[in-house]
C-alpha cells in the first residue's frame, strides 16, 4: 500500500523548496503592474484624467528615452537585466534545503542538518570531556567539520573524539552520506 | 507535501525572468550599438502617430486590452491562492461493503487528529523530542501523514527516527490498516528554546 514511488516523491519534496515566495512574488508585481495600465487604458478611453500616466503619453516618453543620455539608459537596461538573472537563476536552480534523507523503511524520514550538527557536537563534547559550547559543527552537503576548542591547561584526547564522531557518522543512513572531519583549534579556551 | 504545483511557480519565475532580460539587455544593447540605435529610433519616432492613428480607427482596443489586464489579474490570483494546499482533515475513510475488515451498514472515518493524538502521547515521554506536529495530507488520491519532531539539541537523529518508528508501529497496530507517514526531523524555535539533552 505504501509505495516507494511515493515516498521518493514526497521526501524530495520536502527536501527541495517549492519556490513559492519568488512566484508568489512576481505574481504580486504582475499583478499590481496589470491593474495601474488596466485602469490607466479604462480611464483614457472614458477621457478621464490619467492616475498616474496617460498611455498615449507613456508611449511618447518610451520612444523619446532613446534619444535620453546614453549612460542612464545603459544603466536603467542593465539593472533589468540583471533582476531577469537572478529570477532566471533562481527558477533552474534545484533549490535544496539543508535536510537530507533517511532509509525507506515503514516510514521516510527527512532530517535537517541543524539536528545533525547539534547531535555531532554534543558527542564530540562527551567524548572529548568539553562544555558543548566549545565545540563548532558544520554540516556541509558532504562533510560535516567538528572544530573542538580544548579546555586551557587540560589535555584534549583527540583521538577519542574522532572516535566517537566517526562511530556516530557510521550510524547514520542518509543521503547524501557524511564524512565527519575532527580538529583542535590552536589556542585553548580559559575558564571552561 | 503539499499539492502545490512546482513546476508552475518555477515556470512563471522563468518567464519573467526570461522577460526582463530580454527587454533590460536590448536597451542596454541598442543603445550602446549605433546600428541598432539608429533603427530603434526610427521606430521609436514613427511609434507615437501610428498608435494614435490606430486607437482613433479602432477605439475599441483599450477596453480589449484592459479586459485581457483583468483576466491575467484573475489568473495570477488564483494562481497565488492556490500554493500550499492539500492538507485534509481525514485520514482514513472506510466504505461498506460485505469483505473482510469492512463495516458492515455504514462508513467508517477515522480523523487525522486521531493519529495526532495517539502519536503524540506515545511519544510525550521521549526527552529527545520537544515538540510534535502531525499532519495530513491528500497526495495522489492517497491520505499520507507527516510528523514534524522538534528534537531537543544535542539528540541523537537516529534515536529519534527509531523512536518514532515504533510509535508508528503502535499506531499501525492500532489503526488496523498501513498509512504513509513520512517523518520530518527538525530543530526550529522550539529547539533553541528548550533545554540541551543531558543524557546521551
Amino acid at each position: 500500500m505504501t509505495t516507494p514511488a511515493l515516498y521518493r516523491r514526497l521526501v524530495r519534496r520536502e527536501t527541495h523548496s517549492s519556490r513559492a515566495g519568488a512566484a508568489i512574488a512576481v505574481a504580486v508585481v504582475l499583478m499590481l503592474l496589470l491593474a495601474w495600465v488596466g485602469t490607466e487604458l479604462v480611464l483614457s478611453a472614458l477621457g478621464q484624467p490619467a492616475l498616474l500616466v496617460a498611455p498615449t503619453d507613456a508611449v511618447n516618453a518610451l520612444a523619446g528615452a532613446v534619444a535620453a543620455p546614453a549612460g542612464i539608459v545603459v544603466a536603467i537596461g542593465a539593472v533589468v537585466a540583471v533582476i531577469g538573472l537572478v529570477l532566471v537563476v533562481v527558477a533552474l536552480t534545484p533549490a535544496r534545503r539543508d535536510r537530507r534523507r533517511s532509509g525507506l523503511d515503514r516510514t521516510a524520514a527527512v532530517v535537517d542538518d541543524r539536528v545533525i550538527a547539534t547531535s555531532l557536537a554534543r558527542t564530540a563534547a562527551y567524548a572529548g570531556d568539553v562544555d558543548p559550547e566549545q565545540v563548532h559543527v558544520t554540516v556541509a552537503r558532504r562533510r560535516a567539520s567538528v572544530v573542538v576548542t580544548p579546555s586551557s591547561g587540560r589535555r584534549t584526547d583527540l583521538a577519542a573524539i574522532r572516535s566517537a564522531v566517526d562511530a556516530e557518522v557510521a550510524d547514520y543512513d542518509f543521503t547524501p552520506a557524511l564524512r565527519a572531519n575532527v580538529r583542535l583549534t590552536e589556542n585553548g579556551t580559559v575558564g571552561a | 507535501m503539499t499539492s502545490t504545483n512546482r513546476f508552475l511557480n518555477r515556470l512563471l519565475v522563468l518567464v519573467a525572468g526570461l522577460a526582463l532580460l530580454a527587454v533590460g539587455g536590448a536597451i542596454a544593447v541598442g543603445v550602446l550599438l549605433p546600428d541598432a540605435r539608429d533603427a530603434v529610433s526610427g521606430v521609436a519616432s514613427d511609434a507615437p502617430s501610428a498608435v494614435s492613428s490606430t486607437l482613433s480607427s479602432a477605439p475599441w482596443i483599450p477596453w480589449a486590452a484592459a479586459v485581457a489586464c483583468l483576466l491575467l489579474i484573475v489568473l495570477l490570483l488564483w494562481f497565488a491562492l492556490r500554493q500550499g494546499h492539500g492538507r485534509t482533515g481525514t485520514l482514513l475513510r472506510v466504505d461498506a461493503s460485505p469483505g473482510r475488515g469492512t463495516p458492515t451498514g455504514g462508513s467508517v472515518t477515522v480523523d487525522a487528529k486521531v493519529a495526532e493524538q495517539v502519536l503524540t502521547d506515545a511519544l510525550s515521554r521521549v526527552p529527545a523530542i520537544v515538540a510534535l506536529d502531525v499532519t495530513a495530507f491528500r497526495v495522489r488520491r492517497q491520505n499520507v501523514l507527516r510528523v514534524t519532531a522538534h528534537t531537543r539539541r544535542g539528540a541523537s537523529p537516529v534515536a529519534v527516527r527509531s523512536e518514532i518508528d515504533r510509535a508508528v508501529a503502535h499506531w499501525d497496530a492500532v489503526l488496523g490498516r498501513e498509512t504513509p507517514v513520512v517523518i520530518q526531523i527538525v530543530a526550529g524555535l522550539r529547539t533553541r528554546v528548550a533545554k540541551a539533552a543531558r543524557v546521551a
